[in-house]
């Protein structure tokens, strides 16, 4: 048995199916339910466990992705933590950047160090630019700030020294004494985290690193603990940021690998079900209750970068976490988004959302304020009958009342003012969508649009239809896609040192050395925490750049056929790549700032199977029809259909609604939808063109 | 007619340009001025040079992209403009005119042959040639000693590039390639958003376009009149000085009187000291950028920049003082005279703003060069940096510590680890400055200390800074902040203090020391929440001496 657990807001979503590991066949996917139950997250998957009536005992793998890390952050539940920085350097953390994105706010404030300054300590030591230690480190002085720490009640200690990322010793001769020194407190070195330079980032990533270290290492623990206690004798493993799984013990290591987990896992998914459906090319859209979340996917490949934030925003420069995580452009527009107006009659939608309480006001939760999905409902896209699963009724006149202001505000009726809602929070999607395309050099016409999280499918058409994009994709169940994301990854590392050199024939050699050593690092790395460091996976990436330039394009390194590398043929991809996302290439040298490592162990995958057909007719799954608004279609009568009961091979056509118990897929006129051999949905535009 | 939500789509799709064009412009820049301090702008304006759009990296750009188009308007008549001309400009005394360093590039945008619009960015360049490496100069007595001047030239034509003008920079500059570098990403961040502008004139047509661009103007408008019109109507002044010009002249006085009436405001800058002979001067879009700013501060800084917002602003300056200066005056060092503008126009309105306006902050770009030959490469290395400083406190809260002055923004430090890579020297302290300064119930932002231990054999130091001798403002008895300053240790263990200092011979192990203001605070001490007054003990943000003698505190 095979299972995956992701752990939401409001649900702890999971996925399993049978999996016989020797011919490699897999049962049907099913889906379990349980209330997210914080702060001890480990109930809710044991509760989901329970519901689906699994026994642990049969599970031989088990992966789990989890919001631990991301919460002690956004939450600051994280425990007290001391720095340790090279002597002069301890305000590094502080004085951060200097940016202030919010330009003309005087009164602007800086968001506050994760370490207060007397917690930060300096240690007399040296390394050079060029990686030689200049000042050994002074230990002298040691035991005096850790026992200041312990006076204080620190229970976490992050060191970062300038330059730590070319040569650690330093790093490391700290690390051991505080070892020796107080065996019991939580010790991270940044360069067990990065080995990028800039300090300020890599420091503050040294610090949150440590700031959760010892709650996610006890969360994991404890989920350990009580899945053994109930049978469980399989593996365990924690999603990552990167897309890929690692074992709970090196999970335990470096916990900060898992802060975007949970998109990461979607974006996976997306690339899996591109993968087995043939669309290697695609743009992928997941929109939550609060954000939508969107990234594009090449030729079956994720862009991972350590050029992430938290809490950064227009206005804040936020907190950067030079981890690896797969890229997403974020933006606050999801299912509560709250449309306002402001003091000069313009109409926003989000980026304040009604989350889950009091939710949109059709909940009739006290919500005031209408949102994207109240708009929705207004305009007969949701069925009022399977309202949150048809869990609710909506409650129509706390919705009218949200909706008064507006229609009042704009002189408009309620429709058009949900349909100005619908087209505004289409528009915000659409721009984000343009950043991770078009802005980027592609051409959404060789693309297809896959949309999944609660609000995916509704907006979908709509958005294909504004870019050009000529194919959407909406997995079957899809608001638990992120979860069948976890059931399809391989175990992943990634290993990135900034190594600034020439990229040209005279560094081939190095270049192929430095990639050597990373790939015996990762075996024996593997080979410790996975307990088998064979059958590895290497894809060897550079970050280049034009000389003089700062900023760096992802390249994948090509080898000739006796295996050195080919630089010929790595540098046309470099001029490529930067071509397309540039508009221009330049005749000048190309510089390596970091080699990329990605080392990847394939798990065998449980591949979904094909949903029977029993020849049922297309006219049996009709649900019903009613009258829906599809905006610049006009409003028509639409005929509802089942998807559960939806067979391969089926086709329908616009004005039509394909309903799910938590999805709905919104097919305008002038388009057809057809399921594939998986249960999934294809929806084209029809080829006389868009409108009527 | 466009439907109201279409116009608001087409006005938020407009406004994304500026985002746009800002990303291409960092992304394939070559030098660290314009990647990290973000010294530029972008941004695009209608047929007559109406800011619509702009991105900003800086706050100290707001004038100058809307007043160059309207400059290259007189020199050439839109109707002599055709599709695949792009301008460059980097003349002071007219529209887009900062300094020499900052040059402007024009393009003007067409649609089905018919001029729709403006894209136009202006950046620091790293070097336009002039007396020293970097284009900068504490000395300059003239313009022409500051490097290349560009008067609205054509740098396009109808398409083909102008090669002799190009072949003239190359050869005229200190670093060729990053210096066309620069132009390129210019050139290339206008025409994304060229791009752009055409998209959205192909789908909603020219008039909806026109028509969505009006409406945003008159957005711009109404939102600022309605924030003016909470403000009292009453006149408030103020004053202070720049010390010095770089010769040895000052100090300077800067005067304004601001007036609201309604909802509108005019901030008069009659009675502010004669150009000076140095180059601490700065023209009259400087002084604009420098009101525009204040405005936005004052009202609401969400309100999209555009010319509409700027439309109830009359700034008022008699031709020839130090913030309205006319040629040939040297202008190298022009935003200190700016910041200095900006910050005594929100000090004559901080008593009504008490929580939108702080008291006063570092008020200092303290702009750095160091320039010598990388030990290791050989070749010649141009180190240009802003530096952070404390900020003065507010009624609600204490200053900010460490961060760029008013005139900055987006503006990012170089890394100490890349800067140790790439130039002839070895950082060897980046920390909080502990001198007592600023004290009050809420205290003033911490300035920083940092250290350059050169490396290379040879190297040289320009510095210029202003709140030398004259300390940032506190108020209600919040005391005053402390001073900027630069001193040289020389290796023989000599030291000298500098406080404008040009093309300084530097050797090996000397170190540079900078250290940047401490910020005004606000309110008594002795007020201050005893458990804050604690933590800033501990956290030595304060010292024991400060805590007994002015927070009434025994240690």
């Amino acid at each position: 048995m095979r299972v995956a657990s992701d752990v939401g807001g409001t649900f702890t979503d999971l996925v399993y199916c049978d999996f016989d590991a020797e011919t490699g066949k897999a049962g049907e996917i099913k889906i379990a339910k349980a209330h997210t139950t914080p702060p001890n997250f480990e109930d809710g998957v044991l509760n989901a466990v329970e519901k689906a009536g699994i026994n642990p005992a049969e599970i031989d793998f088990f992966a789990h992705g989890s919001t631990v890390v991301i919460n002690a952050l956004t939450e600051r539940k994280g425990v007290k933590t001391g720095l340790l920085t090279t002597a002069g350097f301890r305000d590094v953390l502080e004085i951060a950047r200097g940016n202030r994105p919010d330009l003309f706010n005087l009164a602007f404030q800086k968001p506050a160090p994760f370490v207060e300054r007397h917690l930060r300590r300096e240690v007399q030591e040296r390394t050079c630019y060029q990686g030689q230690v200049e000042t050994p480190a002074d230990l002298s002085g040691l035991a005096a700030t850790l026992d200041y720490f312990k006076k204080e009640g620190v229970e976490a200690i992050a060191i970062c020294f300038l330059h730590a990322y070319l040569n650690p010793a330093n790093e490391q001769a700290v690390a051991d004494e505080i070892k020796n020194l107080w065996p019991d407190v939580s010790v991270i070195a940044s360069h067990e985290i990065s080995r990028e330079w800039r300090e300020y980032e890599r420091t503050n990533t040294t610090v949150l690193s440590a700031y959760v270290h010892p709650i996610a290492e006890t969360y994991i623990q404890r989920l350990e603990n009580k899945l053994a206690d109930k049978g469980f004798g399989g593996s365990l493993y924690m999603m990552q940021s990167n897309g890929g799984i690692s074992t709970a013990s090196a999970a335990k290591k470096n916990p900060i690998t898992m802060v975007e987990s949970g998109p990461a896992s979607g974006i996976h998914a997306a690339a899996c079900l591109g993968e087995i459906t043939g669309h290697k090319n695609l743009i992928v859209l997941d929109i939550g209750g609060t954000t939508a979340k969107c990234t594009l996917i090449e030729d079956g490949h994720v862009r991972v970068s350590t050029n992430y934030y938290i809490e950064k925003d227009h206005k804040s420069p936020g907190y950067p976490i030079q981890t690896p995580v797969s890229e997403i452009v974020e933006i606050g527009n999801g299912g509560g988004s709250i449309a306002w107006l402001d003091a000069g009659g313009k109409m926003h939608v989000g980026p304040h959302s009604a989350g889950a309480r009091p939710g949109p006001a059709a909940y009739g939760q006290g919500g005031d304020k209408p949102t994207t999905t109240d708009a929705n409902l207004v305009l007969g896209r949701i069925d009022p009958k399977s309202f949150v699963g048809g869990d609710l009724e909506p409650d129509w006149t706390a919705l009218e009342n949200a909706f008064a202001p507006l229609c009042e505000g704009l002189g408009a009726s309620q429709e058009e003012v949900a349909r100005g809602v619908i087209r505004i929070a289409n528009a915000n999607m659409v721009n984000a969508l343009r950043l991770v395309s078009v802005n980027k050099g592609y051409d959404p016409r060789d693309f297809a649009l896959i949309a999944f999280g609660g609000g995916g499918a509704m907006h979908a058409v709509a958005l294909a239809d504004e870019l050009n994009i000529p194919h959407v994709i909406v997995p079957v169940n899809s608001s638990v896609f992120s979860a069948w994301g976890m059931l399809m990854t391989d175990l992943r590392r990634d290993y990135i040192r900034t190594a600034p050199m020439a990229f040209d024939d005279d560094h081939a050699a190095l270049i192929a050395d430095r990639f050597s050593a990373l790939m015996q690092e990762a075996t024996s790395e593997f080979a410790e925490d996975e307990a088998d460091g064979t059958s590895l996976i290497f894809t060897p990436y550079v970050d280049a750049r034009y000389v003089g330039q700062e900023h760096t394009v992802k390249i994948p390194v090509a080898y000739t056929a006796d295996g050195s590398v080919d630089t010929l043929r790595s540098l046309a991809a470099f001029h490529e790549t930067y071509e397309r996302e540039f508009t221009y290439r330049l005749d000048l040298s190309v510089e390596i700032v970091n080699l990329h490592l990605v080392a990847s162990k394939p798990v065998a995958k449980a591949n979904p199977v094909a949903r029977p057909v029993t020849g049922a007719k297309i006219e049996d799954v009709i649900l019903h029809t009613r009258s829906v608004d599809f905006d610049e279609h006009g409003l028509h009568e639409a005929t509802i259909y089942d998807g559960l009961r939806l067979e391969t091979g089926m086709e329908l056509s616009g004005p039509a609604v394909i309903q799910e118990p938590s999805v709905t897929l919104v097919v305008p006129p002038a388009h057809t939808a057809c399921v594939d051999a998986y249960g999934n949905y294809h929806i084209h535009a029809e080829p006389a063109g868009k409108g009527e | 007619m466009t439907d109201i939500f279409t116009r608001e789509i087409i006005k938020d799709a407009l406004q994304a340009i500026g985002d746009e064009m800002f990303s291409a412009m960092i992304r394939t820049s070559m030098s660290p001025i314009i990647y990290e301090t973000t010294d530029f702008a972008v941004g695009v304006t209608d047929t007559k040079g109406n800011l619509i759009a702009q991105g900003n990296g800086v706050a100290a750009f707001l004038a100058t992209l809307d007043t160059a188009v309207q400059s290259l308007l007189e020199h050439h008549p839109a109707k002599t403009l055709k599709e695949g001309d792009l301008f460059i400009t980097n003349n002071p005394y007219e529209g887009g005119g900062t300094h020499l360093s900052d040059v402007v590039i024009i393009l003007p945008v067409f649609f089905e042959g018919e001029l729709v619009a403006f894209t136009v960015n202006k950046a620091h360049w790293m070097e336009v040639g002039g007396t020293f490496p970097g284009s900068v100069s504490t000395t300059s007595t003239e313009i022409y000693q500051e490097g290349l001047r560009f008067s609205f030239l054509r740098l396009y034509d109808g398409g083909k590039a102008n090669e002799s003008l190009i072949q003239l920079i190359r050869d005229n500059v200190r670093l060729p390639d990053s210096t066309i570098g620069d132009m390129q990403a210019g050139i290339a961040a206008a025409r994304v958003g060229a791009a752009r502008i055409t998209e959205i004139a192909k789908k909603y047509g020219k008039d909806g376009m026109a028509d969505a661009i009006e409406d945003l103007l008159d957005y711009g408008e109404r939102m600022t009149r309605l924030e003016l019109a909470k403000l009292p109507n009453g006149t408030w002044q103020a004053e202070d000085i720049v010390e010095e010009d770089g010769l040895g002249n000052g100090p300077f006085t800067l005067k304004v009187s601001v007036t609201i009436k309604d909802d509108e405001v005019i901030a008069d800058f009659t009675g502010t000291s004669d150009q000076a002979k140095g180059p601490i001067n700065c023209s009259y879009t400087g002084l604009a950028t420098g009101a525009r700013t204040v405005l936005k501060a004052m009202t609401n800084p969400d309100i999209p920049a555009n010319g509409g917002s700027f439309r109830p602003l009359t700034v008022i300056c008699p031709p020839g003082t130090v913030i309205s200066a006319q040629a040939p005056a040297p202008v190298s060092i022009y935003y200190e005279p700016l910041i200095a503008a900006i910050e005594v126009m929100w000090k004559a309105l901080q008593p009504i703003l008490p929580s939108r306006l702080p008291v006063g902050h570092q008020r200092t770009v303290g702009a750095t060069f160091i320039s010598g030959t990388h030990p290791a490469t050989g070749d010649l290395f141009v180190m240009g940096e802003p530096l952070v400083g404390g900020w003065g406190a507010t009624a609600d809260h204490d200053g900010d510590s460490g961060q760029f002055c008013c005139g900055n923004g987006e503006t990012y430090n170089i890394p100490v680890e890349l800067a140790e890579s790439r130039y002839g020297f070895q950082v060897t302290r980046y920390s909080f400055d502990e001198r007592e300064g600023g004290a009050g119930k809420f205290r003033g932002g911490k300035g920083v200390v940092l250290d350059y231990k050169i490396t290379a054999d040879d190297a040289a130091l320009t510095y210029s800074a202003c709140r030398t001798t004259t300390r940032p403002w506190g108020t209600d008895g919040g005391l005053e902040g402390t001073l900027n300053g630069v001193t040289v240790f020389r290796a023989d263990g000599t030291e000298e203090a500098h406080t404008m200092v040009n093309n300084l011979a530097l050797g090996k192990g000397d170190t540079v020391r900078l250290v940047s203001a401490t910020g005004g605070g606000y309110g008594n001490p002795a007020e201050r929440p005893r458990e804050a007054v604690a933590a800033d003990l501990k956290n030595g943000f304060i010292t024991p001496h400060e805590a007994e003698n002015l927070y009434g505190m025994k240690v």
